[in-house]
């Protein structure tokens, strides 16, 4: 460990600093996990607007029957671009990326283990957002196959275009890039923790990241094959999911499912990470069931990794496949009504302030059951038969990914901003993005399900005039059109905030993770002195010295 | 453990799922073969299995450079990583001799699916190969100009762990694609 | 009021079994979530800070017989829910057994050919089935995935290129049952529309005779002109009709055109207006579709429609 200071050049000035007088180039050169942390964050957020706006587009094109707002060839790589977007280039990125500034200050370490290593993730994920955004500027466009890229439309000669191969080249860059992150976070863990911090101390937020990180270790280099498969397919001629030239089309589908299922847990998991700090700290009491939130996690990682096939119910794998993926993807619901119920029963007799990240993180409950509860039903292959490939799916996926994932993200912004920035965020603004972002949410999504089960198919640019649709489709339209707003205030919030914003001291929550003994923004060196480790909350510990976690921990320095 | 060790085993664990997927991929394309080349049709065993060969001794001696760090034997250090990287590269030589054999009898990568999953798999572990070897010069190279006091070094550890594991994935391979066409 | 479609008019023994588990497992979930939604607004409620209040609450840090009580209670329900889906399975899928296909549909980048191998019929975007008849379908895919959905009829299924799959399609009454493609297939997925068009016992019988007569060429005036402009533009490259040389499998069969309801996969319904807007510039109805606008002039885009509108 001792080689490895000297790598890591100290900067001079407490990091991360806002004002700027660094230069670009102190960023882009940083090698600091507190600094990368935010630059992810930044990243991700240029990238959530982009593809925000790629959203709006198709709203306002599917707001009445047969508009000719936009063409299908551009409908086609909205929508494609907006899912890979949103999964791979903000949701993944900010939780990995949030995770990368907390993990090293939640358990007391200096930094990640390699932090050259942690800048390389980062620049990896920018790069490969760059390579797939600029297939906007070739001849034929972005990538329009859709964000499961299924085989052979994404072959020659149904694809003719450059937009998969860019696509698959940066979405492999990003893998790469992910993969880094996740062994970082891994090693980190699981050596840099101070003294007296046990894994069964840990907070639970480095529970999350722990477990998603061995996801990503072991799903990703699935993609990552699948990727140069079809890159050599689509550049070499080669045959893998050709099916006219003997490749075999549903082999695609068990790689990318195989990979993309998990996925969906690298996506959520964090968040429930996220909620696990939040609901304690402004429930003012201790997560309830600690060993069962962090034991659910492993459980559903474990489970995750063998439900790919409830993607492919239509696929025709057979009533053994069919019933097999049916029961094990509904046996994943057993670990996460375990964490919801443990999450309210840590309100349960508490003393709540609702600021806006609990607001969050109590929304975030109601709205994730919402697409959790759906999923069970899909779960079911006869139901999904039903529902698969309709906007039911797209209504379930948005509660899980917006409703879900993006409701803890929001709750995690408001709640560590003061860490991240010294300041305080706007209570007045915060109320207003959160009812809008509600309103807005569920205006938009709710009603989908009701379209998917009357027949709506996803992924269509126009529909025809049945009965219901047009007004149907308009009244999540204008729910877009609020959500749309709920963001711009929140950006203003940002904004203000950043420069205006009350000052918030080291521990504005009253907190008990180790993060909130570090100033904010917390010093290059991230701790003068790490506290004393000898229970789950440390700074709980430390202002009740009558009343500790674990009254009989031994001390250990 | 050190952190580096425990950073390569990690990695090693995430590139098995990778070449578990080409594998996978070669496995599920074996015996579809309706026209063209097959494995039992282009490929000869012996040659292939003297090549390998090579290759798994190349991991007894980058063991034994090992070794002789611990040992503090600086000189054998450095003769045991040039051996290594002489028997690596007469691997890849022998790859490199099988596959323009093939693409001569024009059994490339898009010839169908036995020369797309072959050439993928054997393609991505010569690659894995050469890294390997890229990584062993730049050891010996530093070596020869005095890095590396021993006994202990995380560089010479973490490469050769990587070597073996190139080496590892090189028996389930040959067993895959020759093993099970020649003699099961 | 218009009525609902979908899954709000299951007009088949499969889809309303499909209907009914999906009923059942909305309705206890949604259960579930009013009791959340219930016990959170309690929460919010009773457990919402005092102003005045600042000691901390009673820290409780869990309790085991609660966690084992709430991980088996989800456990008992997803038990329930997976021998409901067995059952379901069965009567959605029964046993395809050594049957032979009374349908073949094959998915096309964007339309469905529809082939009856037993009275060698071929069509397209139109599936004619008798009324209250089990007819089992294979699923084929000549290019790309589809995925055949009759929302009120039952179950999806994907067409894929290289792998066949088999669906008994029924219809409880004569009707007409509006489907699409629902596996996103290239630009004009959303123009890829199915008609199901149920009928008696003997309006099918009937059908199927009209649609096995090989209408006469036409030799003179307007038609005639147009089934030779049929022949030497490049129409026939793609297109089948029967009784002329015209045999290409790349576009729809065109032989009794004048029967079907639609043009373009349900993009127009099929007049001779609508028919001469086709030809005149297909892809300004459905931009990318396959077929090229073939720059006819009016007289002959004319004369074209006369001739298909004679094939009965």
């Amino acid at each position: 460990m001792s080689s490895r200071i000297p790598l890591v050049p100290e900067n001079t000035e407490p990091l991360p600093s806002l004002k700027g007088n660094q230069g670009m180039l102190a960023w882009v050169s940083s090698v600091d996990h507190k600094q990368i942390g935010l630059m992810y964050l930044i990243i991700t957020g240029v990238f959530f607007v982009i593809g925000g706006l790629e959203a709006l587009l198709m709203r306002i094109q599917l707001a009445q029957p047969e508009m000719d707002f936009i063409s299908p060839e551009v409908y086609n790589q909205l929508f494609t671009m907006h899912g890979t977007t949103m999964i791979f280039f903000v949701v993944m990125p900010f939780l990995i990326g949030i995770g990368v500034y907390l993990v090293p200050l939640m358990i007391g370490a200096r930094d990640m283990a390699f932090p050259r290593l942690n800048a390389l993730s980062f620049w990896l994920v920018v790069f490969g957002g760059i390579l797939i955004y600029y297939s906007f500027l070739t001849q034929s466009g972005a990538p329009d196959m859709g964000w499961f890229s299924y085989a052979p439309l994404s072959e020659k000669p149904f694809s003719l275009n450059k937009g998969p191969t860019y696509w698959a080249l940066g979405l492999l860059a990003t893998g790469i890039g992910s993969i880094a992150s996740g062994l970082n976070n891994i090693v980190t863990i699981l050596t840099l923790r101070t003294a007296g911090m046990t894994m069964r101390r840990i907070p639970l937020f480095v529970w999350m990241i722990l477990v998603t990180s061995f996801l990503i270790i072991f799903v990703f280099p699935i993609i990552a094959s699948a990727f140069a498969m079809m890159l050599l397919d689509r550049l070499l001629d080669a045959t893998f999911f050709t099916p006219a030239h003997g490749g075999s089309a549903i082999l695609w589908q068990h790689f990318f499912w195989g990979f993309g299922h998990p996925e969906v847990y690298i996506l959520i998991l964090p968040a429930f990470g996220i909620i696990s700090e939040v609901i304690p700290v402004f429930s003012r009491k201790p997560i309830f069931g600690y060993e069962f939130v962090a034991g659910s996690t492993v459980a559903i990682g474990l489970l995750s990794v063998g439900v790919w096939g409830h993607h492919m119910f239509a696929v025709g794998l057979g009533d053994v496949a069919n019933l097999y993926f049916s029961l094990a993807s509904m046996l994943i619901a057993i670990p996460t009504g375990v964490k919801v119920l443990n999450w309210i029963a840590t309100m349960w007799g508490g003393k709540i302030i609702f600021a806006t990240p609990m607001l969050f993180a109590t929304a975030f409950i109601i709205e994730f059951v919402m697409g959790g509860i759906t999923g069970v039903a899909i779960a079911s292959a006869p139901i999904d038969w039903v529902v698969t490939d309709s906007y039911f799916i797209v209504a379930h996926f948005h509660y899980v990914l917006y409703g879900g994932s993006m409701f803890a993200i929001f709750a995690g912004i408001y709640y560590w901003f003061p860490k991240f920035t010294g300041r305080m965020m706007s209570e007045t603004l915060g109320k207003w993005h959160f009812w809008l972002t509600v309103i807005g949410f569920n205006m938009t999504f709710f009603i989908q399900h009701f379209l998917g089960v009357m027949g709506m198919p996803r992924r269509i640019y126009t529909y025809q005039d049945f009965p219901y649709w047009g007004s149907m489709n308009l009244l999540s339209t204008i729910g877009a059109v609020v959500l749309a707003l709920s963001v711009l205030v929140f950006m203003w919030n940002i904004h203000v905030s950043l420069r205006r914003g009350k000052k918030a001291g080291d521990n504005p929550w009253n907190a008990w993770t180790l993060e909130w003994a570090a100033a904010s923004p917390p010093a290059v060196h991230n701790f003068d002195l790490v506290p004393p480790v000898r229970g789950r909350r440390p700074l709980w510990d430390l202002a009740h010295p009558e009343q500790p976690d674990e009254p009989n921990a031994k001390v250990v320095d | 453990m050190a952190d580096n060790k425990m950073l390569i085993k990690f990695f090693i664990a995430s590139e098995s799922i990778f070449f578990l997927m080409l594998i996978l991929a070669y496995v599920n394309f074996k015996g579809t073969v309706v026209d063209g080349p097959t494995a039992e049709s282009s490929l000869n065993p012996y040659v292939t299995g003297i090549f390998s060969l090579f290759l798994l001794a190349s991991s007894l001696t980058v063991w034994l450079a090992g070794k002789s760090l611990r040992a503090q034997n600086h000189t054998m250090m450095k003769v045991w990583l040039l051996v290594t990287i002489m028997l690596g590269a007469i691997f890849i030589f022998g790859q490199g001799r099988e596959w323009a054999g093939l693409i001569e009898q024009n059994i490339t990568i898009s010839r169908n699916v036995f020369g797309t999953t072959f050439f993928t798999l054997t393609g991505f572990h010569g690659f894995h190969v050469l890294i390997g070897l890229l990584m062993l010069s730049i050891l010996l190279g530093l070596a020869l100009f005095g890095d590396f006091k021993g006994p202990k070094s995380d560089g010479v550890e973490v490469i050769s762990i990587y070597w073996h594991f190139v080496d590892g994935v090189w028996i389930v391979v040959y067993s895959v694609i020759y093993v099970w066409a020649f003699f099961l | 009021m218009e009525k609902l479609g979908g899954i709000f008019n299951p007009s088949s023994p499969e889809m309303e079994a499909l209907a009914g588990l999906t009923y059942y497992t909305m309705a206890t979930t949604l259960g579930i979530l009013l009791l959340i939604v219930a016990a959170m607004i309690y929460i919010i409620i009773a457990y919402r800070k005092k102003p005045d209040d600042n000691q901390e609450p009673y820290q409780n840090f869990g309790n085991l017989n609660l966690e084992i009580v709430w991980t088996l209670i989800p456990c008992a329900i997803v038990a329930v829910l997976f021998i409901l889906t067995c059952n379901t399975m069965k009567v959605v899928d029964p046993p395809v057994g050594d049957h032979e296909p009374d349908i073949i549909i094959i998915g096309h980048q964007w339309w469905w050919e529809i082939r009856y191998p037993k009275s060698g019929v071929i069509t397209a975007n139109e599936l004619h089935i008798p009324a209250g008849k089990y007819m089992l379908a294979r699923i084929e895919s000549v290019d790309v995935i589809h995925d055949f959905w009759v929302p009120e009829l039952g179950r999806k299924i994907d067409a894929i290129p290289g792998h066949t799959n088999h669906m008994w399609i029924v219809a409880g009454e004569p009707g007409l049952y509006i489907g699409a493609c629902a596996e996103f297939c290239g630009t004009q997925h959303a123009n890829m529309h199915i008609r199901v068009i149920a009928k008696t016992e003997e309006e099918f019988k009937e059908w199927e005779t009209k649609e096995l007569v090989i209408p006469p060429t036409p030799r003179s005036g307007l038609a005639g002109e147009g089934a030779k402009l049929f022949q030497e533009k490049a129409c026939m490259n793609c297109h089948t009709i029967l009784g002329t040389a015209a045999a290409a499998r790349v576009g729809p069969n065109l032989t009794h055109l004048n029967n079907r309801q639609t043009i373009g996969a349900g993009v127009l319904t099929n007049t001779p207006e609508n028919l001469k807007k086709w030809l005149t510039n297909p892809q300004r109805y459905k931009q990318g579709s396959l077929m090229p606008n073939m720059k006819l002039s009016p007289a002959e885009v004319d004369a074209i429609v006369a001739y298909l509108e004679a094939l009965k």
